[in-house]
């Protein structure tokens, strides 16, 4: 007893010790929230999806919204790493220990959400036993392809990683471990190079390829939304990427990672963005006139309903932020504007997620039917939230513990002598 | 005689032909179904978006607000269309080609399978199939009272969490043919069979049989005039060169079970013509 009491002192301190009033009342909700996660896992993984407000028409619910969103910011992972390993743009080291953290975390919670969206967890091996792959190089289907490249992209993930967690200032002492930091680091752009392939693949089937595929159902029908799914997650995941370390300096009050790799990577996102807007419009473009007609239906009859135009228009209007102010210099080079913008794009992103999900499962499959409505149980709002927290925490964790910033500990060191 | 059933060609292309102008909507091929299925029943059954059921009964009005004489009603049993895609020698449903865990398939004789102890309970099929014919067991099943004594020996009861569906009832065809091989006869075309559902309907309002025996009551019903498919809007094309052509730029369901009714507004209806 008494030891678990020091332990837990112990482990109190070090969480505590030395942090705000505020930052102490988030520290509680976050972890208040991460066990109520875990209770609430508990009661959905031995007694079903029944507790959730997903039913036979509105088949999938808040934790696909989730995946769906952390596949697609945590592109920006591919998308640095490729730019600083492949291209050499060696301004983006300072962020690419934290930009490997958050597309770490994107996938390993992504795979969390698509376990608990399973109604039979504990036969998920059989996506690799019995993938569903025909007789081409590229498999039938859209999941088998999502199990796949997950997995051995989320394995590249961890070995980018590693580095990271080796130079520990503990670790790194052992003249072993620092060799092996050190080669990790100069074979990296293997890895960018593999991730990157295998994440264009993922990107595209579990951000649009999977909805583009459905053909009998003119809601989602697009061929091209595998692709469309790759520029987003670039886009979006690069402003995504510049916002999680701002925000990080602005509650550390302290400058982790320079101005100068944040324009670089806001700059790119920017530029993406234009695509990306081009790409989307072109989409709504030939859902009207092509996809929608060819169904039989007509588009506005389809975008009616509690999701329908309104987030369209949302998501115009968002885009304008990384659209106006990470293009044009002027904006982007004030702070103020270019965190808005990354912040526009990023809602750009999570809206038209939530628009694919929420109006494609809304809109009536038969003409005697009516647009449905989801409202997300308490369940899955806490197992929503709680991974959120949980991320949150590993990334504070990570800041605390591990060199995440390497631009801060050099100044801390310049500073020292 | 190994060689011999190796030889016997697949004639078999079930289909079903529903006549709404028959159907009295009085859900005995609904029973029948849950009952030869092993439909979980439950003590509250309420919940009807979580109902486990393969058929649904479904009602159709011209307008919800139309008073009478007015407003026109029907009732639309509407269970797996068996989707064909385009191309009836390579069958291409939208819902088998999505499943990661090859749970669902379709046989050479066009029916669409689903075997519930492979499921992984994803419900992308479910997502993929236009005519919510696909049911997922949101809780365990359960059987009320004594209905446990009465479970069919020829269905799998299905485990929670797993995506189960409609199988034109494939299990009595086996049945019938176990009978068959029984008394010597191997050709698997040798016997055919009735759905439960079919069976059932006391107006004889569902037709089953084989759409490619041309001389089969189902193949003649399906090429009259009353014949209409639900949402499968390629039907409507007259044109063919612009039909060809459409075919050409996507696949269509083009399902395997076809209504006939001689009622404008309900064929509009089942076409989204929401206003002629
Ligand atoms: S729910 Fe089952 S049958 Fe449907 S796609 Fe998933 S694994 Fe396949
Ligand atoms: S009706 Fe649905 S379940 Fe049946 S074959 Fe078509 S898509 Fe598949």
């Amino acid at each position: 007893m008494e030891i678990l009491k020091k332990w837990f002192k112990a482990g109190y301190d070090g969480i505590f010790e030395g942090t705000s009033k505020n930052m102490r009342i988030a520290l509680y909700v976050l972890i208040v929230l991460s066990i109520l996660f875990g209770i609430f896992a508990i009661q959905i993984l031995f007694w079903g999806l029944g507790y959730t407000d997903m039913d036979n028409n509105f088949a999938w619910g808040a934790w696909i919204i989730g995946d769906l969103g952390l596949v697609a910011l945590g592109g920006g992972a591919f998308t640095t790493g490729y730019l600083l390993y492949i291209f050499r743009v060696d301004k983006l080291r300072p962020i690419i220990n934290s930009t490997v953290l958050i597309g770490f975390m994107c996938y390993l919670f992504t795979f969390v959400f698509l376990l608990f969206d399973l109604g039979q967890p504990l036969r998920a091996w059989f996506g690799f036993a019995y993938p569903n792959w025909g007789q081409g190089v590229y498999p039938v289907s859209m999941l088998t392809e999502v199990f796949f490249c997950l997995s051995l992209y989320f394995c590249i993930l961890v070995v980018e990683l590693i580095p990271t967690v080796l130079e520990h200032k503990v670790l790194i002492k052992n003249k072993y471990v620092a060799m092996v930091a050190h080669y990790m680091h100069l074979l990296m752009w293997t890895m960018a190079a593999g991730g990157t392939f295998l994440s264009f693949f993922h990107q595209g089937s579990l951000g649009g390829g999977m909805w583009g595929v459905l053909y009998a159902k003119t809601v989602w029908y697009a061929p091209h939304f595998f692709f469309m799914a790759v520029v987003a997650a670039m886009a979006g995941g690069t402003s995504f990427m510049t916002l999680v370390p701002y925000i990080a300096g602005k509650i550390m009050k302290k400058e982790v990672v320079p101005m100068e790799t944040y324009q670089i990577l806001t700059r790119i996102s920017g530029f993406i963005f234009i695509f990306y807007f081009i790409f989307r419009s072109y989409d709504i473009y030939a859902a009207v006139y092509k996809y929608a007609p060819m169904g039989g239906r007509e588009f506005i009859d389809m975008w009616g309903g509690y999701y329908g135009i309104w987030m369209l228009v949302l998501e115009m209007l968002l885009f304008a932020g990384p659209l106006i102010f990470l293009n044009i210099k002027k904006y982007r080079e004030q702070e103020k504007f270019m965190v808005i913008g990354a912040s526009c794009g990023v809602g750009a992103i999570v809206v038209s997620k939530l628009s694919v999900l929420l109006h494609g499962f809304s809109a009536p499959n038969f003409p005697w039917k009516g647009f449905t409505a989801y409202g997300p149980t308490f369940q899955e709002w806490i197992i929503t939230f709680g991974v959120f927290a949980l991320m949150i925490l590993i990334y504070m964790a990570f800041v605390k513990w591990f060199p995440l910033f390497p631009h801060l500990e050099h100044n801390e060191h310049d500073a020292h002598h | 005689m190994k060689e011999k059933v190796k030889e016997v060609k697949m004639k078999r292309r079930w289909g079903m032909a529903i006549d709404l102008d028959k159907c009295t909507g009085c859900g005995k091929c609904s029973v029948a179904c849950n009952q030869e299925n092993n439909m979980p029943i439950f003590e509250d059954d309420s919940d009807v978006p979580k109902r486990v059921a393969f058929l649904e009964l479904m009602k159709v009005t011209n307008d919800r607000d139309a008073k009478f004489p007015d407003v026109k009603t029907a009732y639309l049993p509407k269970m797996c269309q068996m989707c064909e895609g385009n191309d009836p020698k390579n069958p291409n449903p939208p819902c088998v080609s999505v499943c990661p865990a090859v749970a669902t398939d379709v046989g050479d004789d066009g029916v669409v399978s689903q075997i519930w102890s492979r499921c992984i309970g994803c419900r992308y099929c479910q997502t993929a199939c236009p005519y919510e014919a696909r049911v997922f067991n949101w809780w365990k099943p359960e059987y009320e009272g004594s209905f446990k004594k009465s479970l069919s020996t020829d269905v799998s009861v299905a485990s929670r969490g797993t995506v189960v569906k409609c199988t034109f009832c494939s299990h009595i065809w086996k049945r019938e043919r176990d009978a068959a091989t029984a008394k010597g006869i191997l050709d698997i075309n040798a016997v055919l069979y009735t759905p439960a559902c079919a069976g059932t309907c006391p107006t004889g309002a569902i037709v089953f049989g084989d759409l490619n025996d041309h001389d089969s009551e189902v193949y003649k019903l399906t090429q009259t005039d009353r014949a209409v498919r639900l949402t499968n809007p390629v039907d409507d094309v007259k044109d063919a060169d612009k039909k060809k052509s459409l075919l050409k730029a996507k696949q269509f369901t083009n399902p395997k079970v076809y209504y006939l009714t001689s009622q404008q507004w309900l064929r509009d209806m089942m076409r989204f013509k929401k206003n002629s």
